[in-house]
């Protein structure tokens, strides 16, 4: 973009002055039409050098380029060096990167996450998850195509794929072949940015050799496709930048188009996404500024560069981004165990329903109440007393519809009237709990969770006749409505209401704190003194009175179209991202990803492990590039102030433009990270990781003009050979392959990688030995595992159910009685308690690991299901 | 002119625009080859004294006015009244914030004769029954606050604005009602800023001397606007903004003086560098440290901030608890309780359930809880893990080795690779029968990691870590409560990540040791510690609480509603009389200062773009003036409010203070550009090699006074509409409560 010298660097590495830009244009044209395969590629690299080079726009090197570039093209694929290169290398990296993608054959680390949205994504189950849905769509879609079983469920860590016949193989080959694409993209991204053949296999060689690229793109995850269109989307961008003489051309259309679709693509997988937005963004807007100071550029023709980049750049993502989720409203039609996480109104359109109700409350109607300001329910109560407060009947929120959630709207004096008689704003009033003919009540005790003094307690309280007392008064203050009679009078679901219980002033209150087990895990509900106005508020959700007349207005939830369901559902990622605050035993924060501190553990069996890490070699040259690039940078800043005109002949430039490219993109992949509060892992690096090794190949090929050409292959192989043997000595981390302790031992570079090297034999041949003792062990003790399979198998069975089948269980124990338990435990516990020892830990560690990334209560709901068993067993 | 559109069509015809003069100015006009002393004539110099003098008069009134209402505690002053009170009574306390203001408030006590007996318990107390001099205290604050109008003031003055717009400023400061709320009570935000209005004049004041470098004056202000900043810094971490100000437009001025058009050699510029580092680092740090020295030769007894520092501070003060510490030897029965939770090591007959509720099974073993009430199934006897030579009696060393007995059951503490109940990534904490076998001897060694307190365990003093040598845990406890077979005590477990401070425990009794015995062994003398040790834990300790500040208040807000003023905050209400104080700034004001922002953003950006094509629309000095002056306020604005955006802990509108000051010297900036032609100036110190240059006058238009004093209006009535609210001395009614609330956000009391 700048505008800048005349002068390049000449092949041999001796920076030269160019003299007419025309000469040396027929000057390539001439060589070209002769080529043998070396002169050739060297005559490509010269000529992508002068392509990034070549500013000036004259009519005569625009032609000898664009013949050029003909003419590159329309030689025969098979004498072209370049395409023989990335084919190999392609061929190498499919070949690395997928070898035994079967293995290990069990759930390994986030497949329980994503391979368990793939089975949702079958079953059309509505489910939350932080993520946006592409990667896990395009999972689910290979997991469809090659028949994956909804009902296995990815549950735990370690759970068995062969047996269920789970098409792994295939899913993880659909991310596998995406992290391979990643390969040819680092060489032409180099290489489009005008660098040489060796500098673009050097960044696709390195690319390929990176032991956590390789880990994290051949399991079910979500990176690889967001690595892939990571870099789709900085390579469209590059080869756009380079059509920056032909503006408004096809080829520029196409590129700038190509990249705004792999910014939506990108988005679309993981928020992540939105920093290679940020990059392209920075760089659009630097280019409409040099554009802006062109005075060559008539503003009208700058409008159309700015029209045509905005639509390219902000609609076609927005557009590719929405397209996703309408795709994922579409399957998952269903409700399913996300539904808690959405508003009303978003779940009628998951399956669920709500019956027209009355528009107008009378007293005496028979009505449910929900919260609005958290997702808990209803209000609600069963026939369960607190243990401690009052011990009182308990009031809870509840989130599934209950005959428990019905109330009845009494008078102040706990009377219904005859007749008609409509609720306004400022009537106290009573509900009557219907089942347990209960009154709502509160009163100056503590809480059950809650320890704050603004805090008391609500209860049910009262019996059949009983005429209450002062504290079941509650005022109906409407605080928020749809339209001016929805404000005077308590109107089903247009009303937004505060009761306020009118003795202590307090407002009934709900927060997301659970009640302990005695109560169901239920929300917990309070009277608060002045609370937070959004956690006071309820809505009348259901409305019945035998008195209503046929023709009452009726009123229901408006279904919220494609927009209303989007938003809201991206509301709900921000925030339960943002609340992914818990620690984890292998989380890490940002500053110690570029030194490569610690990894990852993502499974570990039959002493073989598989660990998320780096490359050292790759990782720690490409955060000594950007180091030297910012040293650089910074000295040169310093010294064109004292007014020091280096240019190094045009190399500068060279390295500012490209260079800078991927220093901005690394410098956006990796420093928001700082600002998230949310648990971070080694592998959000990844995609600045890509970034930075370009930087260090850009670095190479500037080195690299300093020493003379054939050097530069020795430098070349010899850097690839580094760090192909250093992918080597970690490889059964990446792989989860036979080790012996002494080589894990020695692989350890820095002091802080946590792997356990005991846990390696001392030789290959002990793996042979101890396989063949545990197969003779298994069939020796194929009686005493039995219990501790159905233990498993009861562990998967969901809902329902389980619950069955656990107070089955406990049945049995009582039965046996006292004595005899403990012995009837023992003996059943002596194989199980073995294998606690042995396998748990690990199995327990997994299971952790499984938490890494949204497993928020997933639970929720299925436990809520138990409870609404209790509460029947216990109505 | 009329309006901003015209006024910037004239400017860009940039040599057409001779400077306009003044009859007054004539006799300087005549020889304009003459480097100029002052660009300002005697007659102006007195209007501007006489305006200064008056608004001075305004402030004082404004922050004075029925200074005795309300004779209660209201809001903060809980707080700032009772560390003022600890000051008088030398007991240490803690707090987030610096010493600096908080001293002032004691020193002023001190002054008037309080002795510190009120401790500002609850908002609504009275002053007057409790017989504390409260208006003396609420003077001081009042008074800087006052003081901070002039500064402001001749801030701008100094920054060549005409008189009009200087007074512009300071009448908004004046009349905001925030301001004036805030400033009046025993709080330290007019404290913080006054001395941020002190570092920027100061700093304005250098910047015009910058003609004659290392000249005495370049030296005085220079040095004062350290002084000042690092005054600004021990009020309060926020003064940190006020250092970023500075700190930008230092580094500016190095980075100009850097460029080789300037022609200094590198010798030179380093001189330059050498000295801001003096001046404004190395001073500064020293006051900084000066205020903690101070605040440490006061609070010399132990009081109610000893919890939050080490033991080894705690020992530093008199009459703290550490001096009962008695060192514990082998076989003595200890109580170990956690350092965060404050619950005791516990077991009880009673064994973990086989299989927990999520199906998971456990160790079946006896349970280790953590227990809240002191009982015999807290003592743990100590023995060495090594069974040939026990070392009974002798001393327990930092890093030994140790076994932990559980007196009442007589077995073993023990860790092993056993998921915990509720932590499946933590181990599982259990006994072990000392009537078994040995077999499991190696699971029952924990290394005992002494964290402060010296090299040997002492009670009270030590804190430690008990690591498993096994498995390379930390016996660890959270506030999780276990289930009813626990009877709901707390869970302990091993912990995997070593380095937590949670993992922290301290033996606070050993059983049977009696008072002689402790009078034997503990020297009750108090110790000393260096000062900046001192100083480090507690600048780290205030760090990080304030991190932890993130509790949510009622009246908390987000700073992105500051500047519209969503919310206010009720700092004081009284039932009978129904008044109430509720702060909030003065809604119109505040709103024509957030526009006049945005017409900051737009005219640098048009200029911005216009200049990148080419066309200069604005007159060569106009532009300095507005990029260097009013740029620099904006500035000061950005500084003083982006950043609370990163902060994670609760925020309150009384902290965009600060940002709000700016943003009215910007507001007056803006009336200027748009109203006024042209500028005054030069206004720097001529220096030897300045060449000389024409002098340039403002002129300012009727419309100018006109639009003046429409905002001046608007703000005062405005600020008076309010004033019931932030002086809390009459109450209005009901509909007059309904009147005032032009947000539906703004939460009155007694609005119903």
């Amino acid at each position: 973009m700048r505008n800048g010298h005349s002068s390049a660097v000449d092949q041999t590495g001796v920076p030269v002055y160019r003299g007419s830009q025309a000469a040396r244009g027929s000057s390539l044209n001439n060589n070209n039409s002769t080529a043998t395969d070396s002169r050739q590629s060297l005559d490509e690299s010269r000529e992508h050098h002068n392509h990034s080079k070549a500013v000036h726009s004259n009519d005569n090197e625009d032609n000898s380029r664009f013949t050029k570039f003909k003419s590159r093209r329309s030689l025969p694929w098979y004498q072209s060096r370049e395409l023989q290169i990335v084919g190999a290398i392609t061929l190498l990296s499919l070949i690395v990167r997928l070898w035994a993608i079967d293995y290990p054959t069990s759930v390994v680390f986030d497949e329980v996450h994503f391979g368990g949205f793939a089975s949702k994504y079958i079953k059309n189950r509505f489910f939350m998850d932080v993520h946006p849905p592409l990667a896990k769509m395009l999972i689910a879609l290979t997991g469809w195509l090659f028949g994956l079983n909804p009902s296995f469920d990815f549950k735990e860590i370690g759970l068995d794929y062969i047996e269920p016949k789970v098409p792994y193989v295939p899913m993880r080959l659909m991310c596998g072949i995406m992290g391979v694409a990643v390969v040819p993209m680092a060489f032409y991204t180099v290489r489009n940015s005008g660098h040489s053949i060796h500098a673009a296999t050097l960044a696709a060689l390195l690319v390929l050799f990176e032991n956590s690229l390789v880990t994290q793109s051949r399991l079910i995850l979500l990176d690889s496709p967001l690595i892939l269109f990571t870099a789709f989307t900085a390579l469209a961008w590059v080869n756009f930048h380079n059509q920056r003489k032909n503006a408004f051309s096809d080829d520029w259309f196409i590129w700038l188009f190509l990249t705004g679709v792999g910014l939506g693509l990108s988005g679309s997988v993981k928020w992540v996404g939105l920093f290679i937005i940020a990059t392209i963004g920075t760089s659009t807007i630097n280019q409409l500024w040099d554009l802006w100071g062109d005075l060559k550029v008539s503003p009208r023709s700058w409008l159309n560069h700015f029209i045509a980049r905005a639509v390219c750049l902000i609609v076609v993502p927005v557009a590719v981004y929405m397209l996703m989720f309408e795709i994922h409203f579409l399957i998952l039609h269903n409700g399913g165990d996300g539904d808690g996480f959405m508003s009303a109104p978003f779940q009628m359109t998951l399956g669920h329903s709500l019956q027209d109700s009355p528009l107008s409350v009378a007293y005496g109607a028979s009505v449910s109440i929900r919260h609005q300001g958290t997702k808990g329910g209803y209000l609600h109560s069963h026939a369960s007393v607190y243990e401690t407060g009052s011990k009182q009947q308990q009031i809870t929120l509840y989130p599934h519809k209950d005959t428990n959630n019905d109330w009845i709207i009494q008078k102040k004096d706990g009377t219904v009237p005859e007749g008609l008689e409509y609720i306004q704003h400022g009537d106290v009033i009573r509900l009557m709990h219907i089942t347990t003919n209960k009154r709502l009540h509160s009163h100056e005790h503590k809480p059950p969770m809650t320890e704050d003094e603004n805090h008391f307690e609500v209860s049910g309280y009262g019996f059949k006749d009983f005429a209450g007392d002062a504290n079941d008064e509650w005022r109906v203050e409407i605080v928020e409505n749809n339209d001016e009679e929805s404000g005077k009078f308590l109107h089903t679901l247009n009303s937004k209401f505060k009761l306020v219980h009118t003795n202590m002033n307090c407002d009934l209150f709900s927060h997301k704190v659970k009640l302990p087990k005695w109560a169901f895990e239920q929300q917990e509900v309070t009277c608060m003194r002045s609370a937070v106005l959004a956690k006071t508020t309820w809505v009348i959700e259901s409305n019945i009175h035998a008195d209503y007349p046929e023709d009452a207005p009726k009123v229901n939830y408006k279904k919220p179209g494609f927009l209303g369901k989007f938003l809201e559902l991206n509301k709900v990622m921000w925030e339960t991202n943002a609340g992914l605050l818990d620690s984890h035993p292998y989380d890490s924060r940002p500053s110690s990803w570029p030194l490569l501190k610690r990894g990852i553990s993502f499974w570990g069996r039959e002493q073989k492990h598989i660990y998320l890490v780096g490359n050292p070699v790759t990782w720690f040259m490409s955060t000594a590039a950007i180091v030297i690039y910012v040293a650089i940078r910074g000295l040169l800043f310093l010294r064109d102030k004292r007014g020091y005109n280096d240019d190094f002949n045009g190399l500068r430039e060279y390295y500012e433009l490209s260079g800078g490219f991927f220093f901005v993109a690394w410098a956006f992949h990796y420093f928001p990270f700082f600002l998230m509060d949310r648990q971070l892992f080694l592998h959000h690096y990844l995609p600045a990781l890509y970034f930075a090794i370009l930087l260090f190949s850009v670095t190479f090929d500037v080195a690299c003009r300093f020493i003379p050409s054939r050097a530069r292959l020795v430098a070349l192989v010899l850097i690839a050979s580094i760090a192909i043997y250093s992918f080597r000595v970690r490889a059964p981390l990446t792989y989860g392959s036979e080790w012996t302790r002494s080589e894990c031992e020695a692989s350890k570079v820095l002091t802080t990688w946590d792997y356990d090297c005991n846990q390696y034999p001392d030789n290959y041949a002990q793996y042979v030995s101890n396989a063949a003792a545990k197969t003779a062990a298994v069939e020796s003790t194929t009686n005493a595992e039995e219990p501790a399979a159905n233990v498993d198998s009861f562990e998967r069975d969901t809902e329902p159910q389980e619950q069955q089948a656990v107070s089955e269980g406990e049945g049995v124990v009582d039965a046996v009685g006292a004595g005899a338990a403990v012995a009837a435990a023992a003996a059943v516990a002596e194989p199980v308690g073995e294998d606690a020892q042995i396998t748990d830990p690990a199995e327990a560690k997994m299971a952790q690991d499984g938490e890494i990334e949204p497993t928020f209560d997933f639970e929720v709901p299925v436990e809520d299901d138990e409870v609404s068993e209790n509460e029947k067993n216990d109505a | 002119a009329t309006g901003s559109e015209s006024t910037l069509r004239q400017r860009s015809t940039v040599p057409k625009h001779t400077p306009p003069t003044d009859s007054n100015t004539a006799a300087t006009e005549d020889a304009p080859k003459k480097v100029i002393k002052s660009v300002f004539t005697s007659a102006e110099k007195t209007n501007s004294l006489i305006a200064l003098a008056g608004l001075t008069a305004l402030a004082i009134v404004s922050r004075f006015y029925k200074i005795n209402e309300p004779d209660e505690v209201v809001f903060d002053e809980v707080h700032f009244g009772k560390f003022a009170s600890y000051y008088l009574r030398g007991s240490y306390f803690f707090d987030v914030h610096p010493p600096l203001a908080k001293m002032m408030l004691a020193a002023m006590g001190y002054f008037i004769g309080y002795d510190g007996h009120f401790l500002f318990d609850n908002i609504g107390d009275k002053y007057n029954d409790n017989n504390v001099p409260y208006i003396g205290l609420r003077a001081l604050p009042a008074f800087l606050g006052a003081m901070t109008v002039p500064l402001v003031y001749m801030t701008m003055r100094e920054a060549g604005f005409p008189i009009l717009t200087c007074a512009l400023a300071a009448f908004f400061v004046i009349f905001d009602n925030m301001l004036v709320t805030q400033t009046r009570l025993i709080l330290l935000d007019s404290m913080l800023v006054f001395f941020m209005m002190c570092s920027i004049y100061s700093y304005v004041r250098f910047y015009k001397t910058r003609n004659n470098p290392f000249s005495l004056k370049w030296w005085s202000w220079m040095i004062a606007t350290g002084i000042s900043i690092a005054l600004t810094t021990s009020v309060k971490m926020v003064g940190l903004f006020t250092v970023a100000t500075i700190g930008v437009a230092v580094i500016w001025d190095l980075w100009e003086l850097l460029d080789i058009r300037r022609r200094l050699t590198m010798q030179q510029f380093m001189n330059h560098f050498y000295a801001r580092a003096i001046g404004l680092i190395l001073i500064p740090v020293v006051v900084y440290l000066f205020w903690f020295y101070v605040h440490f030769a006061i609070l010399i007894n132990s009081g109610p901030g000893d919890d939050f520092m080490s033991t080894e501070f705690q020992e530093t003060l008199k009459g703290n608890t550490m001096a009962d510490g008695i060192y514990v030897k082998y076989g003595d029965n200890i109580t170990i309780r956690h350092k965060d939770t404050s619950v005791y090591l516990h077991s009880h007959a009673h064994n973990y359930p086989l299989r927990y509720d999520d199906g998971r099974i456990s160790s079946a073993g006896q349970q280790v809880t953590g227990y809240s009430h002191e009982d015999p199934n807290n003592l743990w006897q100590i023995y060495s893990d090594n069974v040939e030579n026990t070392k009974i009696g002798n001393q327990v060393k930092d890093k030994d080795v140790i076994r932990l007995l559980h007196v009442a059951t007589s077995s073993w503490l023990l860790a092993h690779d056993v998921a915990s109940p509720t932590m499946t990534t933590n181990e599982e904490i259990t006994t072990y029968s000392t009537n078994e076998d040995g077999s499991r001897f190696n699971e029952t060694t924990f290394q005992i990691i002494l964290e402060s307190g010296g090299d040997k365990l002492r009670t009270m003093a030590s804190n430690f870590k008990l690591l498993h040598q096994s498995t390379k845990v930390a016996i660890w406890t959270h506030s999780q409560k276990l289930p009813d077979w626990g009877f709901e005590q707390q869970e302990v477990n091993g912990n995997k990540n070593l380095v937590q401070k949670s993992n922290l425990w301290l033996s606070d009794n050993i059983e049977g040791k009696n008072a002689s015995e402790i009078d034997q062994e503990s020297s009750k003398a108090v110790k000393t510690r260096s000062f900046i040790l001192k100083f480090l834990e507690l600048q780290g300790k205030m760090i990080s609480h304030n991190a932890g500040l993130t509790d949510s208040h009622p009246y908390q807000s987000s700073p992105i509603e500051w500047p519209f003023l969503v919310r206010g905050i009720s700092f004081w209400t009284e039932n009978e009389t129904r008044k109430q104080i509720y702060l909030i700034g003065n809604p119109l004001g505040m709103w024509i200062a957030v526009a006049s922002l945005a017409v900051i953003i737009g005219v640098s950006g048009a200029d911005l773009l216009s200049r990148r094509r080419g066309f200069y629309p604005l007159n060569q000095d106009v532009q300095k003036r507005f990029y260097y002056a009013t740029g620099f306020f904006f500035i000061g604005w950005i500084f003083h409010y982006i950043p609370f955006f990163l902060m994670g802990r609760a925020l309150f509108l009384h902290h965009y203070m600060p940002a709000l000051v700016f943003s009215y010297m910007v507001l007056a900036a803006v009336h200027g550009f748009i109203f006024i032609e042209g500028v005054d100036g030069p206004i720097s110190d001529p220096g030897p090699e300045t060449r000389p240059r024409q002098l340039q006058r403002a002129i300012v238009p009727v419309i100018a006074y006109a639009t003046g004093i429409i905002l001046m209006a608007i703000h005062l009535g405005s600020f008076l509409f309010f004033a019931p609210l932030s002086y809390g001395t009459s109450a209005p009614s009901v509909a007059g409560l309904a009147r005032r609330k032009f947000l539906p956000q703004w939460d009155y009391h007694f609005a119903k």
